[in-house]
């Protein structure tokens, strides 16, 4: 049966979408969180003093498409990226900590790790689902700003979340995240901790801040063993 | 026959808990408080995930250490070892449900066992808190760390090549709050220009333990043999030396003893009375003496400045001010209590006794520093544990960076290998001093870990 051309064209459409599409999917690339100088922080307030806690562990990894920004200086148009990324931060490396950053109280520590149902739960996990460039970076040490949209799932309750994040390039495809959020405890069914202590009740405030600084990697595959 | 054990609470120690505080109290002494009392340790549930232990060397001291474990909810017992079948049975009792072994090798092959507390006579520590150590055991070793430098040196070695492992020495103090909460306070200046340091142990006992064959008897009374053992100054000395290297902040340069057996003549090679004075830097000397053979005034610190002296006794302390020294401010609000004084007995003819109206002493509950200690360690050991793993989900194998996390994690305050090994060189030369009757020199060089 001889074939008509809209249909050979189809064909055509068909078999190049055929090619393109595995490709597409074997192009993002992947980086997995670095050791380094990262860190989140917490921050919340009461009726005696301002709090803060601090974790140095942030576990996970991003995946980004190929036209993602992964060198400084790189240009790039605001809008969707593609981008897909999963951390996690264990609950009981958070530690309460003074302003000058000395260690607060382990008492302060136990009381957040049961508020946060660390025996059932022992993360605190964000999962991206959405990335927009909102502006490309001014300079080549300048960050990349987007807004990313996800979840967040903190002693076993998920809630949405949308938050600003600076990504700055640092060369070796290796990438800086950046990024704060305000969140509110009761929002995830926990009761501000309120711990009888001998000056009187302290209250803890129900909103916190969270803010991180996560370093991400591209692993560079291993050099291949020479030839016998 | 049963082995007697040498920590049995006597009359004389009930008689003389009652005075205490009467006795400091009339010497004019403004009690010094930690703000936050410690709480009891009887807390409903664990701080943290519970950590597997096992106890080695279950004497009347490791039956001390078994049954304050048995009030820190943190911790689980699994394992009980001693090579005295008798000693490890009554680990058995003080530990319930907890395996009983003559062998440690076995505790240091049990994978669920993740940390151990070296509790045996001190000669015999060093093989086994290495192994410990190389077997990836949290190791409490207790102080002295060893008879030996050379032994010392191998512990705090092992410990320093293993900075993944939490090794904390008995210096059991070091974890005390209240000893804490001085700090800061001695060395802010209050006490003004440094002058000097005391110590002393006084306590009427024998130390020797009873045993049912020669054989043992070597084995159970090691420390009245000089060949193994440091005598009081290395065994009770040790702690009281420690915290008066930590207050001044200084190590010893020199120390001269004196040892004399008094009461005691029975065979032992180990002085049951010693005189030691040991020389701090810029002519500041700390003198310690203890014996076996009397019991007055029992056992403290005290630190001596230009404007106040401290005395440390048990989780007490007390601050007696100089009339010329400056007004800190607080101590105006401080508690302060005045008695009738009362000590010793009066031959006085026609002598009348008057109590007035004393008020109750009120002994707020606090924990011992063993408690303190091993809580500690605990937290610590589980902390540690726990961060190990934590860090290679977040970030897989990176034995660098990993090894740098876990240098920077916080712990609870504790004595590490360094001031373990420090106070067991102190320890080892100032005894040295005693049984020649010399002035015996501590070279910096002995004190560092190469």
């Amino acid at each position: 049966m001889k074939m008509k051309k809209s249909d050979m064209k189809l064909g055509y459409i068909a078999l190049a979408l055929a090619a393109v599409m595995p490709l597409q999917a074997a192009d993002t690339i992947r980086l997995n969180s670095k050791p380094g100088s990262l860190k989140v922080r917490i921050e919340g307030t009461s009726n005696i003093h301002d709090w803060q806690v601090e974790g140095k562990l942030i576990g996970g990894y991003m995946e980004v498409g190929q036209n993602f920004p992964l060198e400084p200086g790189k240009a790039a148009e605001p809008g969707k990226v593609e981008a897909k990324a999963e951390a996690f931060i264990p609950v009981r490396s958070l530690r309460s900590i003074e302003k000058d950053g000395s260690p607060y109280s382990t008492k302060m520590d136990d009381i957040m790790f049961e508020k946060l149902r660390v025996t059932e739960f022992d993360r605190v996990v964000f999962r991206l689902s959405e990335m927009t460039l909102k502006e490309a970076a001014k300079s080549k040490d300048a960050p990349y700003v987007f807004e990313a949209k996800g979840e967040v799932v903190v002693g076993g309750v998920t809630n949405a979340i949308t938050m600003p994040v600076s990504i700055t390039p640092l060369g070796d495809n290796q990438l800086k995240v950046v990024g704060s959020v305000g969140l509110k405890m009761s929002d995830f069914k926990i009761e501000p901790p309120a711990p009888a202590i001998a000056a009187g009740l302290i209250k803890t405030g129900d909103p916190v801040t969270v803010k991180f600084e996560w370093l991400v990697v591209q692993k560079k595959a291993a050099a291949a063993a020479p030839a016998k | 026959m049963n082995e007697t054990d040498s920590l049995d609470f006597n009359r004389r120690d009930f008689l003389r808990s009652g005075s205490l505080a009467t006795l400091m109290t009339m010497l004019g002494g403004v009690e010094l408080i930690a703000q936050t009392p410690s709480a009891p340790a009887d807390a409903d549930k664990p701080k943290g995930p519970r950590v597997k232990l096992g106890v080695i060397g279950i004497g009347p001291w490791g039956r001390e250490i078994l049954n304050t474990l048995a009030r820190l909810p943190q911790a689980e017992v699994v394992a009980v070892c001693d090579t005295y079948a008798a000693m490890a049975k009554r680990g058995g009792t003080a530990a319930p449900g907890a395996a009983v072994t003559a062998d440690y090798q076995t505790i240091l092959d049990n994978k669920d066992i993740t940390a151990v507390v070296i509790a045996t006579p001190t000669h015999l520590h060093k093989d086994i808190a290495v192994a410990a150590l190389k077997a990836g055991k949290h190791v409490y070793c207790e102080a002295p760390l060893a008879h030996t430098i050379e032994d010392a040196r191998a512990i705090a070695q092992a410990a320093k090549a293993l900075p993944g492992l939490v090794f904390q020495s008995g210096l059991q103090l070091r974890s005390d709050p209240q000893r804490h909460f001085l700090l800061p306070f001695i060395r802010s200046g209050a006490l003004g220009k440094s002058v000097m340091a005391r110590a002393q142990f006084h306590k009427k006992q024998t130390w020797r333990q009873t045993s049912p064959n020669p054989e043992r008897e070597k084995a159970v009374n090691w420390r009245l043999d000089k060949e193994v053992s440091l005598g009081l100054v290395g065994e009770i000395g040790c702690h009281p030396i420690d915290q008066v290297t930590w207050y001044f902040n200084g190590l010893p340069k020199a120390a001269t003893g004196f040892g004399s057996t008094i009461l005691h003549q029975d065979g032992r090679t180990v002085p049951d009375t010693v005189q030691a004075v040991l020389e701090f830097p810029a002519g500041v000397n700390m003198i310690y003496h203890a014996t076996l053979a009397n019991s007055f005034d029992a056992e403290y610190e005290m630190l001596h400045g230009s404007d106040a002296a401290v005395m440390m006794r048990e989780s007490k302390a007390w601050m007696f001010k100089e009339v010329d020294s400056p007004l800190l401010g607080w101590e105006v609000y401080a508690r302060k209590e005045t008695f009738y004084k009362e000590t010793g007995i009066a031959l006085v003819a026609g002598a009348s006794k008057s109590t007035g109206d004393a008020p109750k002493e009120e002994v707020p509950f606090t924990n011992t520093p063993l408690s303190f200690a091993l809580g500690n360690f605990l937290r610590n050991a589980s902390d540690f544990t726990i961060a190990k793993k934590e860090f290679i989900e977040s970030f897989g194998e990176d034995a660098d960076a990993l090894k740098e996390h876990l240098t920077k994690l916080a712990r609870q305050p504790a004595a590490g290998f360094v001031e373990g090994y420090q106070a067991t060189v102190i320890a080892i030369k100032t005894n040295e001093a005693i049984m020649t009757g010399k002035r015996v020199e501590i070279k910096p060089e002995m004190y560092e870990l190469t």
